[in-house]
């Protein structure tokens, strides 16, 4: 049986995201996806984990029919998946790919944020609007003439985010978004999220094993071949050993020092973050 | 890097022909090709050079670009020198050896395909560099709208040229990443004998193909994540307009090319 999260807590928003025993699978035998079942509120932050090759990627390329499902019934914004309504559920969802390189149309910045605006039929001005807002926003509004070639991971990834947060969806995908980031670009990029969490007008799904980056969401969805092996909210996860051990992740570094800490006999909480592990720490006042 | 990056790249001086419509700058690239290739004299050459030199030197742009953009084919027209210098045998023998002479007649042909071809990869070399990419698409797909009737895809083709010109450089960094991870370890392909280079090149054509293949999927995804379908109507950003300029850009090249078929 999967842990699953509390409906109490999976709040009261409206879904936007609905999977009904969705599977898929290239050879109907062995099926990469088998029996998915899952409800996603309106502006919830939610971390997809598992081990390489557990079908992460393939579960998000499912919602917006990037991959055809082979069973179950996917509903995105109130449109049911089908042939005639996938550009609909491709307007409400943006996907931002794992190498920057890949995803990036355009031969230069301006270009490739307007492939998509272009796409939606919007006339000058709106595109005009868009541009300047979210290139201003992501600060990358020097950048407009660059080629990809002129720019750093970190630039690439936010020329994406922008191309498609210009396009107004309501959902958005990052698929291991940071994981070809550097350090500075990877908090830059949570930076990002952060405030877009704060503006409360996305959901977003995001695909990660960075255990920082799955603590600061709302909900862990933990694939474990093919199936989801659990539902539960962040701390959930990083309390459960054997859990942690099947989704091949480690406890984020605060928690990891604080239970070293509470193996040697100090008693400290488990903190959110580090700032909170060092607040905790100061009355134990080291400069003795 | 930088120098495969001038591939397909504009370089903006806000010269008056960085101004004109994209259509206009194709159409006369278009007649010059016809002008350089029908030219077979020296005297035409030697118009059509003083012609190019001044709508070079009119767009501002350092003359060093100009004969960046040639640099990669310095080998073919090395080759086409020898070749035409060696096939021609007209005139007085300059040099001999064996089977092979070179002949006045020869050496002159083979100058005067050499300093052709450097003309048509310098001044054609203009129209990326005084265009952006969005607008060279757009210019393209302007020129060839006509032919939608005979069933051609103007869409279909800029896209693919955009794409090609947005990845080519990037596939060369690949390759490179790849030839370096081969002599990394041990099989460098400049100390190699010019046969196992060859077979080198063969093993190194498989891994670039399927990052080129991965790439592609990649970037399928990506556009059809942000809505793109074939054929489907959208709209436009940046606006062509014809004006006088272009018609006297245009104009300036049928003056050029009536010219040459006078002398």
């Amino acid at each position: 049986m999967n842990q699953s999260y509390k409906d109490t807590e999976a709040g009261e928003e409206p879904a936007v995201i609905t999977l009904a025993g969705v599977s898929f699978g290239y050879d109907p035998e062995h099926p990469i996806l088998h029996d998915i079942n899952v409800s996603i509120p309106q502006g919830q932050w939610v971390s997809i984990v598992g081990p390489n090759g557990c079908g992460k990627s393939t579960l998000v390329k499912l919602l917006n029919a990037l991959l055809p499902k082979s069973a179950g019934e996917i509903t995105v914004c109130g449109h049911t998946l089908q042939e005639e309504t996938i550009g609909d559920i491709r307007q409400c969802i943006g996907m931002v790919f794992q190498n920057p390189d890949n995803q990036f149309i355009g031969q230069t910045v301006e270009e490739d944020i307007l492939f998509g605006l272009e796409g939606l039929c919007l006339p000058y001005e709106e595109m005009k609007q868009r541009l300047d807002l979210y290139t201003v926003k992501l600060g990358i509004d020097h950048l407009l003439s660059k080629h990809p070639g002129e720019l750093s991971g970190g630039q690439k990834q936010r020329v994406a985010l922008a191309s498609i947060l210009a396009m107004k969806p309501g959902i958005v995908i990052l698929d291991e978004a940071s994981s070809m980031l550097d350090e500075g670009s990877r908090d830059e990029l949570m930076g990002i999220l952060r405030d877009m969490q704060a503006e409360g007008a996305y959901t977003i799904l995001l695909i990660t094993h960075d255990p920082d980056e799955i603590l600061a969401s709302d909900r862990v969805l933990a694939l474990h071949g093919g199936s989801i092996a659990a539902d539960v909210p962040p701390a959930q996860l990083f309390r459960n050993e054997d859990l942690l051990e099947k989704c091949h992740l480690r406890e984020p570094y605060p928690w990891r020092l604080a239970r070293e800490l509470q193996n040697r006999g100090i008693t400290v909480d488990v903190p959110a973050s580090e700032k909170e592990l060092i607040d905790t720490l100061w009355p134990y006042n080291f400069s003795k | 890097m930088n120098e495969r990056l001038l591939l397909g790249r504009s370089i903006d001086t806000g010269s008056w022909v960085h101004k004109l419509d994209a259509r206009s700058k194709i159409t006369g690239m278009l007649l010059y090709v016809v002008i350089i290739l029908l030219s077979n004299s020296w005297m035409e050459i030697g118009l059509i050079a003083v012609f190019s030199i001044i709508v070079m030197a009119t767009t501002r742009i350092p003359l060093k670009y100009f004969i960046k953009a040639a640099k990669p084919l310095r080998y073919l027209m090395l080759f086409i020198f020898i070749v035409q210098s060696l096939s021609v045998k007209e005139g007085d023998v300059l040099w001999s050896l064996g089977s092979f002479s070179l002949h006045e007649g020869g050496l002159r042909l083979g100058a005067f395909s050499v300093i052709r071809m450097l003309f048509l990869l310098t001044f054609t070399a203009l129209l990326t560099f005084t265009t952006t990419p969005g607008k060279l698409n757009q210019g393209l797909e302007g020129v060839l709208a006509p032919f939608k009737k005979l069933g051609l895809s103007p869409d279909r083709i800029t896209l693919m040229i955009s794409i090609a010109l947005r990845f080519i450089p990037t596939i060369l960094d690949e390759a490179q990443i790849i030839l370096k991870a081969q002599a990394s370890r041990g099989a460098d392909l400049k100390e190699l004998p010019l046969k196992e280079k060859a077979r080198m090149l063969v093993s190194l054509l498989v891994p670039v193909i399927a990052s080129a293949f991965r790439r592609a999927q990649d970037l399928v995804y990506s556009m059809e994540a942000r809505g793109f379908r074939m054929d489907a109507p959208r709209s436009r950003y940046h606006r062509l307009r014809w004006g006088a300029a272009d018609t006297l850009f245009v104009a300036m090249f049928v003056v050029l090319g009536i010219a040459v078929a006078l002398l």
